[in-house]
């Protein structure tokens, strides 16, 4: 089954195109790099997927739920992890996470549990009782992705989460991100190469608001060891 | 309700652990004490010269027969001049409420949960409105301490001044709770159609002012100007409130003009999606 589902999307800023008449799919399941060089429109259409701005034209759908037609239902199947963390500095991590918890609408009695789960699945547990505003960049990239966790949804979408982290900060949220492969759908955004191979399964590459390529990683890579860079480095040249 | 009610729980939170709430409150009561004691003072003043009138009281010309006892004459001037000084404190409350989640970039996080617009307008305004009580209720003190300390006066007068009017007090609470919500509602809209919190405090002082210049306005306009500014002005609308009469026209007047900029409110921010 196909957990998102984009035809033709397009989103215009007056009088420039972010994204021009995107169309793909992805698996239930799947682990997807969503590849391309700055300002490539990835963030922009993961705003879109996630419901915070609509689109100019064309059609994407959640889980079977379109996202302009049935926004709320649409939204109870994503957690997000936008660009910047979105942290208020004024509250714990505690406090914050069980905000969301009541945002995503999580049953009052599992609150406690739900929090606990996401913060050991984030390594944020020794930090529940500080203050937003005083963790350090790579603690609120956990908490970031922690709060994406929250309620359990079937897919996640995380905008370039190991940025700002430090080499082994890094390799510890790629195998947090791996080991959710199976649970969840995960749509990760990075301009790392290296991350990618890593950890997914199937590609995606846009390059000035298109899609260039869109295929598992091994018919990318060919079998060579620097197939992704060479075929990265060709689709975006221009 | 449960995310309203959590929205509204984070916006007192967040209130309550920076300085934003605390200077409020610290400047509202200072104020307002500032006003408590002058008008003390005059009440005291008035007392002593009537004792040496030799009608009393009623030799006292009708304007100033307010000052005869300690519920008109101290508490409810406390009140009708916090109205003013409600005009630009509210609006420091209010206006972080929509411009600093987009300046924290936190309103992405909200705005892709899944809640509604409705949801999030009312949260916010409804964390606003406990806290704009809280900070009206520091003026229940003064009334409070007459109730202890007020019989000390019966030394300098023979009127029976020293009980008060509780009914009396509270409808001029509700008054300024009212008053405060209705500034709030027009904050809470100004604030969501900007990302920093200054430019709307700013310009909700500013209309504030307008609001105030009505009230200035009113009495030298011309027909049908003047009933028209008259009818706008809050100063008018609350004046049956500050006498302790209860009145339902200025609870409908208020309620339609927080509905109005709610609803303007949710418009502004579900047309941000559209930008």
């Amino acid at each position: 089954m196909a957990m998102i589902e984009v035809e033709r999307l397009t989103k215009k800023y007056r009088d420039r195109t972010a994204i021009d008449a995107l169309s793909f799919t992805i698996r239930e399941g799947a682990i997807v790099g969503f590849l391309g060089p700055n300002g490539a429109g990835k963030s922009t259409t993961m705003k879109i997927l996630t419901g915070f701005m609509p689109a100019t034209e064309g059609k994407a759908r959640v889980a079977g739920f379109d996202v302009f037609e049935q926004p709320l239902e649409a939204k109870r199947q994503i957690g997000y992890l936008p660009e910047t963390p979105p942290l208020y500095p004024e509250l714990t991590v505690r406090g914050f996470l069980k905000f969301v918890a009541e945002l995503k609408a999580v049953p009052r009695a599992q609150v406690a549990k739900e929090i606990e789960r996401c913060a050991a699945a984030t390594g944020v547990t020794s930090e529940l009782d500080r203050l937003n505003g005083t963790l350090s960049k790579g603690y609120r990239q956990r908490v970031g992705i922690s709060q994406a966790l929250i309620g359990n949804p079937k897919l996640l979408i995380l905008d370039e989460p190991t940025e700002g982290l430090d080499p082994r900060q890094r390799n510890e949220v790629l195998q947090l991100i791996k080991g959710l492969s199976g649970k969840h759908t995960v749509v990760l955004s990075t301009h790392i190469l290296a991350e990618v191979k890593a950890i997914c399964e199937q590609v995606l590459i846009i390059h000035r608001g298109k899609i260039v390529a869109d295929d598992t990683m091994a018919a990318i890579t060919g079998g060579r060891e620097n197939g992704l860079e060479e075929k990265f480095i060709q689709l975006t040249a221009n | 309700m449960r995310t309203i009610l959590a929205i509204a729980k984070k916006e007192l939170t967040v209130f309550l652990t920076t300085p934003w709430a605390w200077i409020v409150f610290t400047f509202f009561s200072f104020v307002a004490s500032t006003f408590f004691m002058s008008s003390l003072t005059d009440f005291r003043r008035a007392h002593a010269d009537v004792a040496q009138l030799s009608g009393g009281w009623s030799q006292v010309e009708p304007e100033f027969q307010f000052l005869r006892n300690l519920t008109d004459g101290v508490v409810m001037p406390t009140f009708s001049a916090m109205l003013m000084v409600m005009m630009f404190l509210v609006p420091v409350l209010s206006a972080r409420l929509f411009a600093d989640e987009r300046r924290q970039k936190t309103f992405e996080l909200l705005m892709t949960s899944p809640v509604s617009t409705t949801q999030i307008v009312l949260g916010k305004y409804l964390g606003g409105l406990m806290l704009v009580s809280l900070t009206v209720a520091l003026m229940l003190i003064y009334p409070g301490v007459l109730t202890v300390f007020g019989s000390s006066f019966s030394a300098v007068t023979s009127e029976k001044t020293t009980t008060l009017e509780w009914p009396t007090v509270l409808l001029g609470f509700l008054g300024l709770l009212v008053w405060g919500a209705a500034i709030l509602a027009i904050g809470t809209f100004i604030s969501s159609l900007t990302e920093s919190v200054i430019v709307a405090i700013i310009v909700t002082f500013c209309v504030s002012l307008l609001l105030l210049i009505v009230r200035i306005l009113a009495p030298s306009a011309g027909e049908p100007l003047r009933s028209i500014l008259e009818y706008a002005s809050f100063e008018a609308q609350l004046r049956n409130f500050m006498r302790g009469v209860f009145d339902l026209r200025p609870l409908v007047f208020f309620s339609s003009l927080i509905a109005a900029f709610l609803v303007a409110t949710h418009r502004s921010v579900e047309s941000r999606r559209w930008v």
